[in-house]
């Protein structure tokens, strides 16, 4: 998860204290040396930044060390929060952050220091802003490094502990990070919204093709690293100062099999991934993902909780074992699939719709009539279904008029019929058009919208045959 | 369609007075006050927070008015008849207060007529209802209207494709490029709204005023099939539904194939953003991740735990993999105590079964490097087995006995030790302990699995002096031979990995316990009360044993005997039922039964 330091560098901010801990971030931004503290601009360019290099769905932490003092005169934050309420959509309070945040502030004061003038609720006004989504932090004690050091530590307990948890497969199981950290998820229409955090314990429930579960929406996606958890470091402080010890260790854990590595082997030979429960109704996949010709990894995406993440997947709870079912539905020679799954009612797009909304629309229809009427009889079964189509729609709209319009044009067409013509097309012709006549009355039983115009029997239906 | 047809066209020489639109939004306030499905259950549910389920809606009046007036008319219409049923439903279960309603009324007239209906926006006529009227030509220009309406009803936006390549009707040889717009849920932009790339959007169609995000086609350049990461994926509607370009793309789609989207870049850097696929016969528009990844630079799987090790199962865990396989089971399936059977729980039951005994790597198993473990391999780790099947396992098992018998070599692994390995006859020990680990942990599945154990029990071979000691019957060599054995069990074990020791230890327990009832069953122990074959059999020695040295054709031929005679000694019990089979060996079970009694009292003299 990326994190924007932001550092207060206003000349109140000389004190001697050095700060250690913000060498462990990428600062993506430092702002230059200002004489005056300008948290609004600050912020901006924050907001700015974030959104160039990561778009607006990405979680980013946002850490302001300041020392308390908010500026003064135009563009300090009390100016900023007292004109909060007439801010124009060109000129927005950066606050909330356009994109999922938590914004820590880092105070290089001590709470006395900072309630004895009203700098701690303008900080904590910030942190409302932000829906809620932060904390302030402060200094016990006397401002020295050691200090400094523990605020910081507080911090990274707080924001950067890393998650830990077990994925399982059966009884196949590895201790693993899970990385960055999954965010708690707060669904939205639900009328008592608390946030899902997910499992520690990862359970593999089945496998699916990469076809099947074809690129799926996801919340996030997180790196899936096995980790050796021997020596106590589910409280880690972070820091082991003995490298080479540290080094040996990893090529110990390097050469005993781990449960990840024979996963992602096969996930990425096989083309598949693994569902994955991470809560009550809250389900995930692992797959293998490659940054390059070389490097490759275990991933683990996030659905969006619900019982039905994915609707070409359907229930997820309806999803068994293939030993269950009669017969294979993958095939006996892997030929075939299950998914996706058909939904109940075929779209619009994927039927065959008579639209009208635009003259073309009409005029393509009754060409398409004509067009087969000239070439009676080899063609009275499309010309059929493409007068059933035009009578069900003009009855649909109301439209009985274009039946009767037809009509006389199928009955034109009559007229001009070649000498050569077959003359069952002169039959063809007159019964259509006169049981488009009959439907245009609108009150027979001809203008039922079920009733089906068939082809009229006839003795040249041998003879047409013989033609065929 | 059908219920348009059912309706029919209004009239012209009826009572204008019965095809009032009156009618029609009374009917609509009905309609909304009636409690939907999805209401009920979500206030049956919520119970005393029943209040908290809202009933809001909106009435889309499509008519010719006559006049402001007419429509001011058919505002209090609307505002009245909501007040009277709210004061039904107040009493009702089975209706609901309207909270909100939207009456959305379009006045529309021939096209060359002057409307006498003027455009109003939104306004509120009460807390309840809000009015809007909009004044639109009959045709097209409804068709128009009804697109941006519904838009703003459902937020939804706009993406045009363009460049779509499309093979000509008249001139089939040759292709133009065409755009087709689509509808889709607002949110597929949601990356261009926030980051408020302008550029994009602004270009507004002739005629609407609503606005439309331009993004290039892609040409598919093979099938090749991945996993892109996408943020969300949206369903979509061709706007012009039957146009020929929009049917070309959206049969393009439900053939299968997906098409990348690319934002027009001012800078000529080409930035994929969108995907359209099907799935099951409905289009989705994807959001694909287009920003800086957060995941730069990751290390490799090969640079962390267990990164190092060479020889993993690739190839049997994918077939692990395909076995355990998800497919959906639609209708309600139920357990025999008449409870809802979950299909994801099965499938977890499933994996749970088949990984009971599943070692990583290579070097870490023999039977899963022979082919001829496969057919009870496969089969042991069901629920449950048929006859067939278990007939199959001890085939196998024979079959493994004849491999012994003819000596045939075993694909045991030889990493990590000096020399040529272990000796033949000890790799069939490694071989025969590491089939009956598999078993055993299947035995507690169905009998039949017992059923199967017992014949590898019968048929695996035992160290010579194993046998040798046994024979003597001594106890105290016995116990001394079951710690030898552990000791060479923990050397065997001690190769391999931390994870498989917690479940080496288990099975050691397990054989330790199957020990322990075999001292229990030396001639200083009283008879246990219920006792099992596969004690009887590993403590009994056949007869030609105890005369010295044997061959192996009588001893591969006692093996199978008694192995056959503890089969029918299985049966005995049930042989007052109807089985044919049964009475098949009735005379070898007579004989070998003698034999065993007498032996068993020989031994215990």
């Amino acid at each position: 998860m990326p994190t924007v330091v932001v550092m207060d560098v206003s000349l109140s901010m000389t004190r001697p204290v050095s700060i250690e801990g913000s060498e462990e971030y990428q600062p993506l931004s430092n702002m230059d040396d200002y004489d005056k503290t300008c948290l609004e601009s600050a912020l901006v360019g924050v907001c700015n930044i974030v959104q160039q290099e990561w778009g607006g769905a990405i979680p980013c932490q946002v850490v302001l060390v300041t020392d308390g003092c908010l500026g003064i005169g135009r563009g300090s934050l009390r100016h900023s929060l007292a004109t909060h309420s007439q801010r124009s959509e060109s000129n927005r309070f950066p606050l909330p952050f356009p994109f999922p945040s938590k914004l820590y502030i880092m105070c290089m004061a001590n709470l006395e220091e900072l309630q004895s003038t009203d700098s701690l609720d303008c900080l904590e006004r910030l942190i409302d802003l932000n829906n809620g989504e932060g904390q302030i932090f402060t200094i016990d004690g006397p401002l020295c490094l050691k200090n400094v050091q523990s605020m910081f530590g507080k911090l990274i307990d707080l924001a950067y502990t890393p998650f830990h948890a077990v994925l399982k497969c059966g009884h196949l199981t590895a201790d693993v990070q899970v990385f960055p950290r999954p965010e708690p998820f707060v669904v939205d229409e639900e009328i008592d919204p608390i946030p899902k955090v997910i499992n520690t314990d990862l359970e593999i429930v089945g496998f699916i093709d990469i076809a099947d579960i074809s690129s799926p929406p996801v919340l996030s996606r997180h790196l899936v690293l096995p980790i050796a958890l021997n020596k106590g470091d589910e409280v880690g402080t972070g820091i082991t100062d003995d490298n080479e010890d540290e080094n040996s260790a990893n090529q110990i854990a390097g050469k005993i099999p781990n449960f990840c590595v024979l996963l992602h082997g096969s996930l990425k030979v096989e083309g598949m991934v693994a569902i994955v429960q991470l809560g009550p109704e809250w389900h995930g996949m692992l797959y293998s993902q490659a940054d390059s010709k070389k490097k490759s990894n275990l991933m683990m995406s996030l659905f969006e909780p619900g019982p039905e993440p994915l609707p070409w997947l359907g229930k997820m709870a309806q999803l068994g074992p293939i030993s269950d079912a009669k017969e294979n539905p993958y095939g006996e020679d892997d030929n075939k699939s299950p998914f996706p799954l058909q939904p109940k009612n075929k779209r619009s797009y994927a039927q065959n719709v008579t639209v009208w909304i635009k003259p073309s629309g009409l005029q393509t229809d009754v060409q398409k009539i004509l067009r087969n009427a000239r070439k009676l009889p080899e063609k009275t079964q499309t010309f059929y279904k493409e007068l059933n189509r035009l009578r069900k729609a003009a009855l649909a709209f109301g439209f009985l008029d274009l039946l009767k319009g037809v009509a006389d044009m199928l009955e034109r067409e009559c007229t001009l019929l070649p000498d050569t013509a077959h003359p069952d097309a002169a039959f063809q012709l007159t019964h259509a058009a006169q049981q488009l006549k009959l439907a245009s009355t609108g009150t027979s039983e001809y203008a039922g919208y079920d009733h089906n115009i068939t082809p009229l029997q006839t003795d040249f239906s041998g003879s047409s045959a013989e033609r065929m | 369609m059908a219920a348009l047809a059912a309706v029919g066209p209004p009239n012209p020489r009826a009572d204008p007075e019965c095809c009032s639109i009156l009618h029609g939004l009374v009917a609509a306030v009905e309609t909304l006050c009636k409690i939907t499905e999805y209401q009920h259950e979500a206030r049956t549910l919520l119970m005393e927070n029943a209040e908290r389920v809202g009933n809001r809606g909106r009435i889309i009046c499509i008519t010719n008015a006559k006049s402001d007036s007419h429509v001011r008319m058919l505002e209090d219409c609307v505002q009245e008849t909501i007040h009277e049923h709210n004061k039904l439903a107040a009493n009702s279960d089975h209706l609901m207060q309207i909270q909100k309603c939207e009456l959305v009324l379009i006045h529309t007239y021939p096209v060359g007529e002057d409307s006498l209906v003027s455009d109003r926006p939104k306004k509120e006529l009460s807390p309840v209802l809000t009015s809007e009227v909009h004044s639109v030509r009959a045709g097209r220009h409804l068709a128009t209207k009804l697109n941006i309406l519904v838009q703003q009803h459902f937020d939804l936006a706009s993406t045009t494709i363009t460049n779509i390549p499309m093979k000509e009707e008249q001139h089939a040889n040759t292709s133009a490029n065409y755009d087709v717009e689509l509808l889709h849920h607002k949110d597929a932009h949601v990356d261009f709204l926030k980051s408020g790339d302008n550029h994009l959007s602004g270009s507004s169609r002739e005629g609407s005023f609503k606005e439309t995000i331009t993004l290039k086609w892609c040409t598919p350049r093979t099938n090749n099939i991945e996993l892109h990461y996408c943020t969300g994926a949206y369903r979509i509607s061709p706007v012009d539904v039957n146009s020929r370009p929009s049917s070309c793309l959206t049969n393009f789609l439900l053939n299968g194939r997906s098409v990348l989207l690319e934002q027009p870049r001012k800078s000529g850097s080409k930035v994929i953003s969108h995907m359209l696929s099907s799935h099951g016969g409905e289009i989705f528009l994807h959001v694909l991740s287009s920003s800086r990844s957060i995941l730069e630079d990751p290390p490799s799987i090969s640079e962390g735990c267990g990164g190092r090790v060479t020889d993993y199962r690739i190839t049997d865990f994918g077939e692990f993999m395909r076995e355990n396989r998800l497919t959906p089971f639609l209708d309600p399936r139920y357990k025999i105590d008449g409870s809802l059977e979950i299909p994801l729980e099965r499938a977890k039951d499933q994996l749970e079964k088949h990984t009971r005994y599943w070692p990583m790597i290579i070097s870490q198993t023999t039977i899963f490097n022979m082919q001829a473990v496969v057919p009870l391999a496969s089969v042991i780790v069901k629920e449950s087995l048929t006859e067939e099947d278990v007939l199959n396992c001890q085939k196998t098992i024979y079959n493994l006995v004849d491999m012994e018998r003819k000596n045939d070599p075993l694909p045991i692994s030889t990493v990590g030790t000096r020399g040529k390995g272990p000796k033949r006859d000890e790799q069939y020990r490694i071989m025969w302990n590491e089939l009956e680990t598999l078993v055993r942990a299947h035995i507690n599945n169905s009998e039949k699995h017992q059923r199967v154990l017992e014949c590898l029990m019968a048929c695996r071979s035992k160290p010579p002096e194993e046998e040798e000691r046994k024979k003597r019957g001594r106890k105290r060599e016995d116990k001394e031979d079951k710690s030898e054995k552990a000791v060479k069990d923990y050397e065997q074990e001690k190769s391999w990995q931390d994870s498989e020791r917690l479940k080496g230890i288990l099975e050691r327990g397990k054989e330790e316990l199957a020990e322990a009832e075999i001292i229990k069953d030396s001639p200083d122990s009283p008879e246990p009360p219920n006792k099992k074959p596969l004690v009887e059999m590993d403590e009994t020695p056949p007869v030609e044993k105890s005369k010295g040295p044997v061959s192996l054709l009588s001893l591969w031929s006692n093996r199978i005997n008694t192995a056959n005679s503890r089969k029918h000694q299985e049966f005995a019990g049930r042989l007052n039922s109807v089985n044919n089979r049964a009475e098949l060996y009735q005379h070898l079970k007579e004989e070998n039964g003698m034999e065993t009694t007498e032996n068993g009292k020989a031994s215990r003299q």
